[in-house]
């Protein structure tokens, strides 16, 4: 039988609730409400095991903000200054705290901290998926592959920062706020990266990064200050991305390229909402990064078929990308692009302009793609030379697998 | 029929730091189980513990307060059922949701003085 709550409903409301709460009782005491709030959903998983309230949501509320005024009283009796902070609590009414325009503010608040220049930019991502998001400390380390005592320092040097600097809990104004919002995107961005790009076996946690920064990204848009073109451009591109995520990966969990994808398993709804949303982002001039690469992605989704790929436009929104911003990354995929277009000379070009090392662990991809070009220019030597070194760099399994199978392609082609 | 007791004995799930997502998921595994067993008609009671330990010991009344920090393994709560023998208690308890946290079920059979 099922419960009646739905999906996520205690993650969800764990990043709201320790929002709302450091509204009212200050980023100064943000352990004791991330405390207070793990604590209720402690409470909540056992008393609901025999019976489910009528409002889970509203439960959740009184009990973390019940929770806290004891620990406040508590402390109250340690330190004098809290007896304000409880005056304030007093005045506040669970109905007004909850209210979804709070929420929503708070968390904005929130996303605000989580990417302020001040935390060191790896502690920002694991900030904002623990306070914001509601992971734990093991499930970050899960999603983005790395040990939980690194996570846990991280955490640690985030909430210490917030305390010595002691930031303030708002959304910045005028001219502060477009060089802060960029930053709030990247991070945003980043963590869809790690869903998305993620060499993780586990589809499932990759699939809540993503939605993870799809729901962040839908809070900047919900708000006038923050609801800028930008803002609508990654967005629109998360749900070009998000769309294709199911037809990635094989049956067998194998890696397919965009070629071998099934594109009858794309998503129309998504693919319809990026496009509204990409309506949205070109009602102002200026372009960034987000708006080139949703037009890059807009583009593979628009041809019916692999072949049919218009790879001319492509060409041309991957070379404004790389000159608003100049990658390695992009000059490879220029590379391939090329390839795919049969021009094998500018492939050429492109592939000289590129260090291996600018790739650091992608650089299995540069050799990849040469053995590629060497493939359909028909050297073989160097084709299988190139193949080898891509195997020797590469660490993902699924990414090996596949490179495995194209050097038997080569084997038996060339 | 006869009565069981089904002891649940482990760590405290304030000590291994679950997720919010990873609580809900977990409550809503107990959550089927009642309503399974309920709806067979066999559940008789069953409470959840909090983990704080008042332990009192020995001769001269030593009391002691713990934590569940402080032990390894806590019972954390009982469920009373109806039914015919051990084998058919190991069957209910097939469902428990937290062997994977290292839990463990003990079955007991409650005592009944025959008049």
């Amino acid at each position: 039988m099922e419960t009646k709550l739905i999906d996520h409903l205690f993650r969800h409301h764990s990043g709201k609730m320790v929002a709302v709460l450091t509204r009212y009782f200050g980023l100064s005491n943000l352990e004791i409400i991330e405390d207070a709030v793990q604590d209720t959903f402690l409470k909540a998983s056992i008393l609901w095991r025999k019976e489910q309230p009528e409002n889970p949501e509203a439960w959740l509320t009184k009990v973390a903000k019940n929770r806290i005024l004891d620990i406040f009283r508590k402390l109250k009796s340690e330190q004098k200054h809290l007896a304000e902070i409880e005056k304030g609590i007093a005045a506040i009414t669970i109905k007004e705290l909850f209210l979804e325009s709070e929420i929503e503010d708070a968390q904005l608040r929130m996303i605000f901290t989580a990417c302020h220049p001040k935390l060191d930019s790896k502690d920002q991502i694991t900030f904002a998926l623990k306070t914001i998001a509601g992971f734990s400390i093991k499930e970050i380390a899960s999603a983005l592959l790395m040990k939980e005592e690194t996570i846990k320092k991280r955490l640690l040097r985030a909430r210490n920062t917030i305390k010595k600097t002691n930031l303030a809990f708002k959304i910045p104004q005028g001219k502060e706020l477009s060089q802060r919002i960029e930053r709030v995107l990247n991070v945003i961005y980043l963590i869809f990266n790690e869903g998305f790009h993620s060499n993780k076996k586990e589809i499932l946690i990759r699939k809540e990064l993503c939605g993870e920064a799809i729901r962040l990204c839908k809070i900047l848009l919900k708000n006038k200050h923050t609801q800028i073109s930008s803002s609508y451009a990654l967005f629109a591109l998360m749900c070009f991305h998000s769309a294709r995520l199911d037809s990635k990966i094989n049956t067998e969990n194998q890696l397919l390229d965009l070629k071998n994808q099934d594109r009858n398993k794309w998503s129309f709804p998504l693919i319809q909402l990026g496009n509204t949303m990409m309506h949205k982002a070109v009602e102002s001039d200026e372009f960034s990064t987000y708006h080139y690469e949703a037009a890059i992605v807009a583009e593979h989704i628009k041809a019916p078929n692999f072949e049919q790929t218009n790879w001319d436009k492509i060409l041309h929104w991957y070379k404004r990308l790389h000159e608003l911003q100049p990658s390695a990354f992009h000059l490879l995929t220029m590379a391939v692009v090329c390839i795919q277009n049969k021009k094998y000379v500018k492939a050429n070009y492109y592939f000289k302009q590129i260090h291996p090392q600018d790739l650091a662990q992608r650089a299995y991809l540069f050799y990849g793609a040469k053995a590629d070009y060497f493939a359909k220019i028909n050297k073989k030597k160097e084709a299988l030379k190139y193949i080898d070194l891509a195997l020797d760099k590469v660490t993902n399994n699924l990414e090996k697998e596949f490179l495995k199978k194209r050097k038997d392609r080569f084997l038996k082609n060339l | 029929m006869k009565q069981f007791m089904m002891i649940f004995i482990g760590a405290d799930y304030t000590d291994l730091g679950l997720s919010p997502e990873e609580m809900q998921h977990r409550m809503g595994k107990w959550f089927s189980w009642g309503q399974k067993m309920e709806a067979a008609g066999i559940l008789r009671g069953g409470e959840a513990l909090t983990p704080q330990i008042r332990r009192i010991a020995g001769k001269e009344r030593t009391v002691t307060d713990l934590t569940s920090a402080e032990v390894k393994e806590i019972v954390g709560g009982y469920y009373t059922v109806e039914a015919k023998d051990f084998s058919a208690v190991q069957e209910i308890a097939k469902d428990f949701p937290d062997y994977d946290l290292g839990g463990t079920v003990e079955i007991r059979e409650i005592m009944v003085f025959d008049h």
